[in-house]
């Protein structure tokens, strides 16, 4: 057992255990987006940051992936902490404003706006589906490409990939994605595509194969009919 | 070559090598710089027609050639030093070759050939004696220029391997380790960590497999440095046995090269030389007999910048995406493969061998404690000798940039170097004292970083470079993170609106945040420091981006949103510099009269006076080359119009008409006058003296502007509404409350500067000693001359300069002496008048402060002087003079003229105190910047009398912005509006220029008439241009203009047709 300082109370953890897992036991809340239970930690969204350290020798790291160590002193809710917490946020809002999880998240930390010229990604390379692919369905059909702003999610080469099974896990854990509810007007926080009976999975063809998490889905229905 | 099988068949070899050094290298040799920045400049085409020079002469046995790596002195490739002597020939020419080659078998200099300083054309026949190496301590570099890197027996001859035989022979690898801990040696990559320490805990790190790694990190990505490219390619065998010496002594086998493919040369050379090392049995199993097996392999990276990180680094060696990874675990646990893994910079492991051979003990002696030996920087940008440098730790900035990089290439000041490349920071001029060691730069909010130091001058514009940078990181960034991904294309996008006009201060506040967040919240090296070009311009240079957003200006005139064409935003009144000169290149002289006529009321004054500042920002001079001679052509127009044939339009406002009254009939109150008068003013001047025109008239002499000159334009610009009353002084004859009183709705003082500042020594009131306006007034307006016999001048300004040209022109007057307390280079005066001033026969004497007046029966008999020398630098970045104790000495003199400085005086300001406005310590009006509105409601001020004493065209400029608004005062309107950057609207078609004549195209300078001649007299100076002249000098325009305008297009018919049926289709679907 490893003893640390997790927000000024002293507690043993099992060695091993990342900080955001000793935090969670706990009962010390930390948002996250890109980590999910069973699969690898990655680090990517940096929601998750904490501070560590003490007096002026303190950092702020992601705690999905910061092993605890003996005599660490954590804080999960710091002045520091909570100030890039809300930039990210706001980041985030900023790129994919439609996503319900980044709303939820926003709403959790009172930021109600946000400053930056306003973009409508469908995604935010989370890496969860590349991580959920390979590791839960060992598939390994998707992965990075390109770096910097250039960088993306696809399969080798951008063909369709054998691999693939079609599972839809990738669009299952996804906390982002068009297919989930932007449509053609990603302004609109919930898209209503389904009321509108023509849902992009439908009308793009690209997206024929695939399958959605909404089961049954009413367009689905009755588009079949 | 044959592999040695034993170290003692080494030591053999080795001594073999050394001593046959001697013999072999007694004919002369010409050594060649050919690394890439060589071959770019064209080392290569030099080197053929020297060995086909060589050839056909059959000089074999006279001559011979040495090919050698960068030896950092990039500025002057392609260049040939010639061995023994070291003669150092620069920028050669194919066709002076020969020459070269005939002088090293003469054994004599070519004087014409042969290196001459740029800054003052002083001649060095020996490379070491040039200061750009002599201020170097060049450990590591030096041996570049005795190398061939494809030559192992050259690097042995060099010393070469010695170390690595002490090491071998000595078979103690706990002593190399703290050998290196002992020389204080830390990372030259950027970090500085301590690489003793590094290699202790590789030795101690346990491996799974029993492999350990040793990497060489020659992935230099950062803009600007070439540092370790230089290394790689000038020094291969250097690196390969630093890496041997770490190998044994952490206990690895295996090492690795991670390079770049963008450095085919270093690529090359590494591998001849890892070829050659194993031939000689140097790598490979059992090295020299030993129980140490060694092998170096090549790693070619493929360009991302972030794969300099170490953990991206093992990643893309592993063969997966360069993706860094949270540490710990360290790679010295966790690195290739799982193995410990001991990633060292190139210039570190070129400073392994040097620590063995030297001892700790030695190596220490050089740079300070805590920061021990030499490194190297590249150093690039707005500097004279762009090269390699290397200087021990502690050294400072200053000395590197002025002393060995000789400091700025053109007029421009140097503004601040930015060192570290993408990760580092600017450090402003005035902190040029800073010590150049670690923990000073990340104090100062910069780092060491690899070694690019970058030089900006004022054509550098802070808000573009912090642009950049944000532009090559999230172009690099890998994206993982997505602090740094989104972080750096936000921090991109508010600088790329901040410098497009569209910033505001919430944006400053923002981008100030969110950079903070990227550096908190980032994984790795690349994000953690890829705020620091935001942060530390903000830090330094937070005016720039202020005046980028409130007033819409960029002084370097680089935002193109917000500069628009540099010659236009330049001027202070906005003149269409481009417009007119694309007039004069097609001939059309009144459409260019009209241009110059409709922004400057006095065109022709300027044509003669003005600073230029449109030349100092022109394009075609900040891009290296010489600015358009833009002042000349105004004159060769202005020459040719009269003044009175332009009628502007008169755009009279309906209603009832105003009356002002204007104090001063200077550039500003007369340039004010004329545009109020436009608007349909009725406008009174009073003037002091008996002439209107102010320190046109009374200040400037006849020489630069002959009066009929000022009595035409001023003629030119009074019309029926203006009212000059002359010999009215304010103060005594009438006060600002009379105006008031007397019906003016408003008030503009445009007094000028009119009173000389003292020296404030003693006797400076006896006959003899002159305040420099009052000499030159006594002159201008009442042909009186006060100077004889031998004449000192005091100060570096223009209008020191003018009295000492008005003094030598005068019949009694023997010699003339400007004194300068700093150097000639630091004086404020146009460096045209003085060289003019030094043509005429004035001699300058710098470094010089008047102490004390000497007196001879109530008259002055000489001056005592205080030598200074220069000392520390000041707020301006410039170096303080400071006396020298004890080297007071007289200099006889006849007349003394003191023009140190001038402001507008005491009676001045109490008659302004006396009316409530407000004034300020140094003797000007208190007005608003923007508005020119002083504290009383329709009082305004413009010109020298609040700015102090300044140029004409900044006068004009004032003027014309006091007209706007003390209009826009009377109408009752917000006086501050948003002024909109100038930016060209009409098109003029470019006169097509054939090859010949732009390869002839060069500046032309004003002609001025012979100075034997010219000095006795009053006529002028300056001549126009020719015809020929100013239509060649006029087509030499870059024509920024073309960026904003296009031709007017002819209408492309639309395929309808086409655009209905996919409308259609689309319909359909």
């Amino acid at each position: 057992m490893v003893n640390i300082i997790l927000n000024g109370l002293p507690v043993k953890v099992e060695e091993g255990t990342t900080i955001l897992e000793a935090a969670r036991f706990y009962g010390s809340p930390i948002p996250t987006l890109c980590h999910m239970e069973g699969l690898s930690p990655y680090g990517a969204c940096r929601l998750c940051v904490v501070e560590i350290g003490e007096g002026e020798n303190t950092r702020l790291v992601t705690s999905c992936t910061h092993p605890v160590e003996e005599n660490l002193k954590v804080r999960t809710a710091s002045q520091k902490v909570l100030k890039a917490r809300k930039m990210i946020i706001e980041l985030l809002l900023a790129s994919c404003p439609q996503s319900k999880t980044i709303q939820d998240i926003a709403s959790a930390h009172n930021v109600r706006q946000q400053r930056f010229r306003q973009e409508y990604e469908d995604c935010i390379l989370c890496g969860l589906c590349v991580r959920m692919c390979e590791e839960q369905m060992m598939a390994k059909a998707i992965g990075f490409q390109g770096r910097g702003e250039h960088r993306r999610i696809g399969t080798p080469f951008n063909v369709k990939s054998e691999e693939c099974r079609l599972c839809g896990a990738c669009m299952y854990i996804c906390p982002a994605c068009q297919l989930r509810c932007t449509y053609t007007e990603p302004e609109k926080a919930i898209c209503g595509g389904c009321a509108n009976l023509s849902p992009p999975c439908i009308e793009k063809e690209e997206f024929h194969d695939m399958m959605c998490y909404m089961d049954p889905c009413v367009a689905c229905e009755i588009q079949k009919k | 070559m044959k592999a040695l099988p034993t170290i003692a068949e080494f030591v053999h070899f080795r001594r073999r090598v050394m001593s046959e050094k001697k013999i072999l290298h007694k004919k002369p040799t010409l050594v060649i710089s050919a690394g890439t920045c060589g071959q770019a400049s064209g080392s290569n085409d030099i080197m053929r027609i020297i060995k086909r020079y060589i050839i056909e002469r059959n000089l074999r046995e006279k001559i011979s050639l040495k090919i050698t790596g960068c030896q950092g002195f990039c500025e002057m490739n392609p260049f040939i030093v010639v061995e023994p002597g070291n003669h150092l020939y620069p920028k050669l020419h194919i066709k002076d070759v020969p020459k070269v080659i005939e002088s090293a078998i003469g054994d004599f200099v070519d004087e014409e050939l042969i290196y001459k300083d740029p800054k003052d054309d002083q001649i060095y026949h020996s490379k070491e004696d040039i200061p750009f190496f002599k201020m170097q301590t060049r450990t590591v570099l030096g041996s570049n220029q005795k190398i061939d890197p494809i030559r192992i027996l050259d690097y042995v001859e060099q010393g070469g391997y010695a170390a690595l035989e002490k090491v071998l022979l000595k078979n103690d690898t706990e002593w190399i380790i703290s050998e290196v801990k002992k020389s204080g040696l830390r990372g030259r990559g950027g970090a500085g960590f301590p690489t003793g320490k590094k290699w202790e805990l590789a030795r101690a790190a346990e491996s799974r497999d029993g492999q350990k790694y040793i990497v060489c990190n020659a992935d230099e990505g950062d803009p600007g440095a070439y540092m370790d490219r230089g290394l790689l390619e000038g020094n291969p065998h250097s690196i390969i046995e630093g890496m041997l010496i770490a190998g044994i002594a952490i206990g690895a086998s295996k090492g690795f090269i991670y390079v770049r493919s963008e450095y085919p040369l270093a690529i090359k050379h590494a591998l001849i030389a890892i070829r050659q090392a194993r031939e000689l049995g140097l790598l490979g199993i059992h090295i020299l007999g030993s129980n140490y097996d060694f092998n170096v392999n090549i790693i070619r990276g493929a360009g991302a910048f972030v794969c300099g990180e170490e953990t991206a680094l093992i990643k893309s060696i592993e063969g997966f995406r360069g993706e860094p990874r949270q540490r710990p675990p360290y790679p010295i646990e966790k690195g290739i493969y799982g193995s410990p893994t001991c990633i060292n910079n190139v210039e570190t492991l070129a400073n392994i061998s040097v620590i063995i051979n030297q001892g700790a003990k030695e190596y220490i002696k050089v740079g300070i404690p805590g920061n021990t030996g030499t490194k190297i920087f590249s150093l690039v940008g707005k500097i004279r000798n762009t090269g390699l440098v290397e200087v021990p730790l502690g050294i400072k900035i200053s000395q590197v940039v002025y002393d060995i990089g000789g400091g700025a290439p053109g007029n421009a000041k140097i503004k601040a170097v930015q060192t570290g490349g993408p990760s580092g920071g600017c450090i402003p001029a005035r902190l040029f004292d800073l010590s150049i060691d670690y923990e000073s730069l990340s104090e100062a909010g910069s780092i060491m970083g690899s070694g690019g130091m970058i030089i900006m001058d004022e054509n550098t514009c802070m808000v573009d470079v912090a642009k950049y940078f944000m532009n090559f990181l999230k172009e690099e960034s890998c994206g993982k993170c997505f602090t740094c991904r989104k972080g750096t294309q936000r921090m991109y996008e508010i600088l790329d609106d901040i410098s497009a006009g569209r910033g505001t201060m919430e944006h400053l506040t923002l981008l100030e945040e969110l950079a903070h967040t990227v550096k908190e919240t980032s994984m790795c090296g690349l994000g953690q420091s890829a705020a620091n070009p935001v942060l530390s311009t903000l830090r330094y240079f937070r005016n720039e981006y202020e005046r980028h957003i409130k007033e819409k200006k960029c002084d370097a005139h680089v935002c193109t949103e917000l500069a628009g064409v540099p010659c236009q935003s330049a001027c202070p009144v906005g003149t269409e510099a481009w417009r007119y000169v694309a007039h004069i290149a097609r001939g059309e002289y009144e459409e260019a009269y009209s241009v110059i006529r409709e922004a400057n009321p006095f065109p022709s004054v300027c044509a003669r006076v003005c600073d230029h500042p449109c030349e100092d920002k022109c394009r075609a001079g900040t891009s290296g080359g010489s600015p358009i001679s833009i002042r000349a052509l105004k004159r060769f127009i202005t020459d040719r119009m009269d003044p009175s044939t332009y009628k502007p339009l008169k755009e009279r406002k309906k209603g009832k008409i105003s009356q002002i009254a204007i104090v001063g009939a200077g550039p500003a109150g007369l340039t004010s006058a004329h545009y109020l008068s436009l608007k349909g003013y009725k406008i009174s001047i009073f003037e002091s003296e008996c002439e209107p025109g102010g320190m046109l008239y009374c200040a400037i002499p006849p020489y630069r502007l002959p009066r009929e000159t000022i009595k035409n334009e001023i003629g030119s610009i009074l019309d029926e509404n203006i009212n000059i009353k002359l010999n009215t002084t304010l103060g005594i004859d009438f006060s600002i409350d009379d105006l008031f009183n007397q019906g003016f709705k408003a008030v503009l003082l445009a007094m000028g500067s009119h009173k000389s500042k003292p020296l404030h020594i003693e006797n400076e009131d006896v006959q003899g000693v002159y305040p420099s306006i009052e000499y030159l007034k006594a002159f201008n307006l009442r042909n009186q001359n006060f100077a004889k016999g031998k004449v000192g001048v005091i100060g570096g300004g223009n209008s020191a300069i003018d009295a000492a040209r008005t003094a030598i022109r005068q019949k009694e007057v023997d010699s003339v002496t400007i004194y300068y307390r700093r150097t000639r280079n630091e004086m404020p005066a146009f460096e045209e008048e003085i060289e003019a001033a030094a043509q005429e026969g004035i001699k300058i004497q710098t470094l010089i402060s008047p102490k004390r007046i000497i007196t001879e029966k109530g008259k002055l008999s000489g001056l005592e002087f205080l030598q200074n020398e220069l000392g520390e630098l000041d707020e301006s970045g410039r170096k303080k003079p400071v006396p020298v104790a004890g080297s007071e000495h007289i200099i006889n003199l006849d007349t003394l003229i003191v023009a140190i400085s001038e402001d507008s005086g005491k009676d001045c300001m109490s008659a302004a105190q006396s009316a409530n406005v407000l004034t300020t310590d140094y003797n000007t009006i208190r007005a608003d910047k923007l508005t020119l509105a002083t504290n009383r409601p329709g009082v305004f001020a413009a010109g020298d009398v609040v700015t102090g004493p300044n140029t004409v065209i900044e006068a004009i400029a004032a003027g014309k912005k006091a007209a706007i608004m003390i209009d826009r005062y009377i109408r009752g309107e917000d006086m501050l509006k948003e002024t909109l950057p100038y930016k060209p609207t009409i098109y003029i078609e470019p006169v097509e220029m054939d090859h010949e004549e732009v390869q002839e195209a060069r500046r032309i300078e004003t002609p001025r008439a012979p100075s034997e001649w010219r000095c006795r007299n009053f006529a002028e100076v300056e001549v126009s241009l020719s015809l020929e002249e100013a239509r060649k000098e006029a087509q030499r325009c870059l024509r920024c203009d073309l960026e904003f305008t296009k031709p007017a297009v002819q209408e492309i018919e639309v395929k309808d047709v086409e655009k209905v049926e996919v409308a259609e289709e689309s319909t359909h679907g």
